[in-house]
């Protein structure tokens, strides 16, 4: 809400500074946006003359002009095309800054000839973006004049945010009502003449909704004249960024930013019969004066005559009813439109319009005929002509709301002590008539407040008042703690894993949660993912997995020459668009080169078997202790089938996968690296709620530890892990660990052969293990894994 | 030591002058007694070995072969190998330490789904269909409903309020981090970001407390001492009275300073919990009452940690996440550098 100091005068009485003030409106809850100090931006313009004008000898499009400035005459050259002899013009001197490009006049010879100074156009000045020839000033004005003045610039804009709750604020007066109330001057009444009309109206008002429209009030004027303005309003209107009109559309304009009240004209020779408030239905249509068609729904509120729709009422008139300046008759209407109707037609049909804005937080009833007789004072002193008696049909609600409070109440609430008397005294500032009996408050709310409806709203009211500064501060350390937690198990494996994974190198990205569905067919059934709203059609789902974004990032950073990288993301994906269908996952990418070639080093790639043990050892520290972690080749269709694994815990359900992206899914994001990725479904591991804080007891044997390798001959199909299962059951109490530490595949072998060499670790709790307790269990485990894989222990 | 010759000679000598008993006596006692030469000359013998010759000779040699062997095995100390870790997002080094703040000040911490009901997101807040504050949201929409009205992204962490007081009784503590969406897309809205909830309810919680909340969080997290903050009047359907909060700060070069100054930056919005949102969770706003605060993660860090542009946040430019990320080992505590 922009308005002007000038205009906040002629409401409010005041002998305080202005800076003064302007610190109060935020601290009452009117927060300033912006202070625009026009006087001082346009204070070194003026009126001048131009006596004489002849060509440039220098240049075809240029003008010599002399201009008569009051004190002197100066020379200036022009090239605005419509310069002549005669012409006042708005005249900025040397030393000046034109406004619109804050470029600082200079003495200056244009094409060898002196010039001093310049004539403006209306773009220059940042008024308008008139910008085809210089500002023509009426021949009357007086030369050496401020062009602030005339223009009606010299002045303080203020804006200032107003929030939902304040729709009083809406309205220069109800500004300076508040202002008021805080302490800030007297509320001045503007005397307003009561015409009492001298002719029944000729269009009668029939409300047939009184639930979309509970009043409508109407005044006929006959034989105006509706010229342009004049200039005090024309000037109002433009200090807070209005475009006059004429003058029937000024002076409703006028009053909405003066009174918080919208109005409306209609041409009265275009209504056919009498004017109908009445709920639109299905596939009517109208023009509405932003010249666009709109077709209407059921239940909309219309304002039709007897043959169409003429406006949406509270919203916007229509053009077939649109004042013009041959408009010789009117009607004026004033009236009291649902707020909720407002905003859902307004919605629907996306109409934004000052008047809507205003209905929909609600205008104060009182002001229905306060804005009929305060616009038929401007209609007739402007546009002349003969007002009717007032038509209203409907009702004018004044639904005063009542509030019962008490200082204990209100004291409890904001933390401070607040006396009877005290708030008694900030209530009736506001314009809260109170009555007390005993402890209790009676509150009798204006009818301008339509926001106070309980007793949190009066403590508000009282705290903006007295002001937020005086809350003192209270302590908030507690005695007991009251939460036994901060962090619940599940919390905290997610910030477990983040510094897990960061740690082992990968850098942490947070992506938007949103993605693009051209991408994701193969992460599954992305039907049910769609927003409805996009905020582009790249963004248009719900992200099914982690991976899509996380892929796009890496395309980017390849062109920022990333070619090898490790990142990861902890987030939610989605099963489906309802709210319980989320998922919590880690994701892990390595690609590239694991280590750089170097002095001491090999280059060595990124694989499948990086994520394998950082997706392993994350499961380790999220899952200490004993469990079962089981890898099969069963994996979701975004990894290379031959090259990935699942991963089980305890045989239960799959946590997790590993594995390189399918080169189908790399060719679509045009990434052309080996990509190698784990996911960890967080929500699958169980959570551990501790029971003791107590680690296990150890069992340590003091006794010898042997070893012993085997290498076994096996088909390639056989996983490796089987060797490593079917030795470990031999005996799980002696063989401590069975490790692999040789592969390879050769010809000579056999086909389809491949050797894996294990080194088994013995160790008893009971005693050294002599030679042949240790032959006896390396025949075991000879004959168990032989038997398991098939294969034949190489001698 | 004796000549074992002249021993043997003293010996026999000494033997050949037994006459009597008596003098085998003091011969034995010279020679073989438990003092007696013979005694002596033996224990003498014992303690003579080459031991110490040995040890002093080989420690010697090995030391000297040491030292050559050190003289060969000199390395480039000049030249390196790299371990690198990884880093932590600043949205979630940050969300860490207001954690670990309010941690400290006994709030758990509250969590709830990304997508919302309608019912949770606005009208449980107080905020009913057509109330004007919900234009100022933004909302996007998706396709599922719940009870007739479509399902939401979550507009702000307020919902997570409606789900925790269903789920739990006064006195409640509790702060609410993560992810929130607004349907704008500009320099400086992202269709994503992240906030932070608080609430607290019991029975006595006023407007002053909710000061003093706020003030130890602040200074805590910008790590100040002096702190000018600015409550001012603003409004959310579901606080009342509602406030805007800044802090003061000033400019030094580039570099903001948090805390002091006169020019004024807005960082949350806060205010006592509207009685009609207890009644819609069915706690007796009689009887209970308590504030609610929520800010921006993102603004939190970008005035924290100087990082000027809130869509570089998730724009994932490795070279922006390498520069502004942290290290995994920093948890926010006591131990970190949180100070």
């Amino acid at each position: 809400m922009k308005f002007s100091y000038s205009w906040l005068t002629e409401h409010l009485k005041t002998n305080v500074h202005f800076e003064e003030i302007e610190k109060k409106l935020t601290s009452i809850g009117l927060e300033v946006e912006d202070i625009q100090d026009t006087g001082k931006a346009y204070q070194d313009f003026i009126v001048g003359q131009v006596l004489e004008e002849k060509k440039h000898p220098n240049a075809d499009k240029l003008k010599l002009c002399k201009v008569d400035i009051g004190k002197e005459k100066v020379d200036v050259v022009c090239g605005a095309p419509n310069v002549e002899k005669g012409m006042k013009v708005v005249y900025a001197p040397v030393g000046s800054t034109i406004p619109v490009n804050q470029m600082k006049i200079k003495a200056a010879k244009i094409r060898g000839v002196e010039s001093y100074g310049m004539m403006c156009s209306e773009y220059e000045l940042g008024i308008s973006n008139e910008h085809d020839g210089i500002i023509r000033l009426e021949e009357k004005e007086t030369i050496g004049r401020p062009f602030s003045e005339i223009y009606g610039l010299n002045d303080i804009v203020i804006e200032i945010g107003i929030t939902p709750n304040r729709q009083d604020c809406l309205g220069v007066k109800g500004i300076a009502r508040d202002l008021a109330s805080a302490g800030m001057g007297e509320l001045l009444e503007r005397k307003i003449s009561k015409e009492k009309g001298s002719f029944k109206s000729p269009i009668k008002i029939e409300i047939q909704d009184n639930k979309i429209c509970s009043a409508f009030a109407g005044r006929y004027f006959r034989n105006v004249k509706n010229t342009e303005s004049p200039e005090w309003l024309k000037n109002k209107l433009k200090s807070i960024g209005l475009r006059p009109i004429s003058a029937l559309v000024d002076i409703t304009n006028f009053v909405m930013y003066d009174e918080n009240r919208p109005l409306h004209v209609y041409d009265a020779d275009k209504i056919n019969g009498k004017i109908i408030v009445r709920a639109a239905n299905d596939g009517e249509s109208f023009q509405a004066l932003d010249e666009k068609d709109y077709h209407l729904k059921n239940g909309m509120c219309v304002i039709a005559d007897e043959k169409k729709v003429l406006g949406l009422g509270g919203i916007m008139g229509g053009e077939s009813t649109g004042c013009s300046t041959e408009t010789k008759n009117v009607l004026l209407e004033s009236a009291l439109f649902d707020e909720i109707n407002t905003a859902k037609t307004g919605r629907n049909l996306s109409i934004l319009s000052d008047a809507r804005y205003r209905f929909e937080r609600g205008i104060d009833p009182n002001s229905t005929l306060k804005g009929i007789d305060l616009a038929t004072q401007l209609i007739l002193e402007i546009c002349g002509g003969e007002c009717s008696e007032v038509e209203l049909a409907g009702n004018i609600k004044e639904n005063k709301n009542e509030v019962s409070t008490s200082s204990s109440y209100i004291s409890r609430r904001l933390g401070f002590e607040v006396s009877d008397k005290e708030l008694i005294s900030i209530l009736s500032s506001l314009g809260i008539e109170t009555s007390q009996t005993g402890d209790v408050i009676k509150c009798s709310i204006p009818s301008w407040r339509q926001d106070i409806h309980g007793e949190a709203d009066i403590s508000e009211e009282v705290i903006r008042i007295k002001g937020y500064e005086n809350i003192p501060t209270s302590n908030i350390r507690l005695k007991s703690k009251i939460n036994k937690n901060i962090l619940n198990y599940a919390q905290k494996k997610l910030m477990k894993a983040r510094h897990f994974i960061a740690s082992i190198e990968y850098d942490e990205l947070v992506t938007f949660s949103f993605t693009d569905s051209k991408n994701c067919e193969v992460f599954g059934d992305i039907n049910n993912l769609k927003i409805v709203n996009p905020i582009s059609e790249e963004l248009d789902i719900l992200r099914p997995n982690l991976l899509p974004n996380l892929l796009q990032a890496i395309k980017k950073n390849k062109n920022r020459n990333f070619d090898s990288f490790s990142i990861f993301e902890i987030g939610s994906q989605y099963r489906s668009t309802s709210p319980e269908d989320q998922l919590n996952v880690a994701c892990g990418i390595k690609s590239g080169i694991k280590t750089e070639k170097s002095w001491k080093n090999m280059q060595t790639e990124f694989d499948i078997y990086d994520v394998k043990q950082d997706l392993t050892s994350l499961i380790d520290y999220l899952m200490p202790g004993n469990k079962k972690i089981s890898v099969s080749n069963d994996c979701p269709s975004w990894y290379h089938p031959g090259r990935s694994g699942s991963i089980k815990i305890n045989n239960s359900v799959i946590a997790g996968y590993f594995g390189e992206l399918h080169p189908r899914v790399a060719n679509q994001f045009k990434i052309k690296n080996k990509i190698n990725i784990f996911e960890l479904y967080l929500d699958e591991l169980p959570n551990i709620e501790k029971k003791t804080t107590n680690k296990p007891v150890l069992n340590l044997s003091d006794f010898q530890i042997v070893t012993r390798d085997f290498a076994f001959v096996i088909d390639k199909k056989v996983k490796s892990e089987e060797v490593v299962t079917s030795a470990f059951k031999v005996d799980k109490e002696l063989i401590r660990n069975v490790e692999i530490f040789d592969l390879f595949e050769d010809d000579s072998l056999g086909k389809d052969k491949k050797s894996i060499a294990i080194k088994v670790t013995l160790q008893s709790n009971e005693k050294t293990l002599a030679d042949n307790d240790i032959s006896e269990i390396s025949s075991k485990i000879i004959e168990s894994v032989e038997k398991s894989t098939s294969g034949t222990v190489r001698s | 030591m004796k000549d074992f010759r002249e021993l043997e000679t003293e010996i026999k000598k000494a033997s050949d002058k037994f006459t009597n008993i008596e003098s085998i006596n003091e011969f034995r006692i010279k020679f073989l007694g438990k003092k007696g030469i013979i005694s002596l000359e033996m224990k003498e013998l014992a303690s003579l070995s080459g031991d110490e010759i040995i040890a002093s000779k080989t420690e010697e040699l090995n030391s000297e072969e040491l030292e050559k062997k050190l003289n060969s095995e000199t390395l480039d100390i000049t030249l390196s190998t790299s371990k690198s870790y990884g880093t932590i997002h600043p949205i979630s080094q940050v969300i860490e330490e207001v954690i670990t703040i309010f941690g400290d000040l006994d709030f758990f911490v509250a969590e709830g789904p990304e997508v919302e009901t309608d019912y949770n997101n606005f009208t449980a807040l107080n905020t009913s269909e057509h109330h004007p504050a919900r234009q100022m949201h933004d909302t996007f929409y998706v396709e599922t409903e719940t009870d007739g009205m479509p399902n939401v992204l979550r507009t702000h962490t307020s919902p997570v309020q409606i789900r925790s007081m269903l789920k739990q009784k006064p006195p409640i503590r509790l702060i609410a981090p993560g992810k929130t969406f607004r349907c704008d897309n500009d320099q400086t809205h992202s269709p994503m970001f992240h906030q932070v909830e608080g609430l607290v309810i019991d029975q006595e919680s006023n407007m002053s407390h909710l000061k003093g909340c706020l003030e130890i969080f602040l200074k805590t997290f910008f790590e100040t001492d002096k702190l000018n903050m600015r409550f001012r009047p603003s409004h959310f359907p579901f606080t009342e009275p509602s406030a805007e909060v800044d802090i003061g700060y000033t400019k030094k070069g580039n570099q903001l300073i948090i805390g002091e100054g006169e020019d004024w930056l807005e960082i949350l919005g806060c205010g006592m919990v509207h009685p009609n949102v207890l009644e819609n969770v069915n706690i007796n706003s009689n009887e209970y009452q308590g504030y609610a605060f929520g800010m921006g993660i993102e603004r939190l860090a970008m005035l924290k940690y100087g990082i000027s542009d809130l869509r570089t946040f998730f724009d994932s430019d490795l070279r922006w996440n390498k520069h502004y990320g942290f290290s995994p080992l920093n948890i926010p505590s006591i131990i970190g550098d949180l100070s």
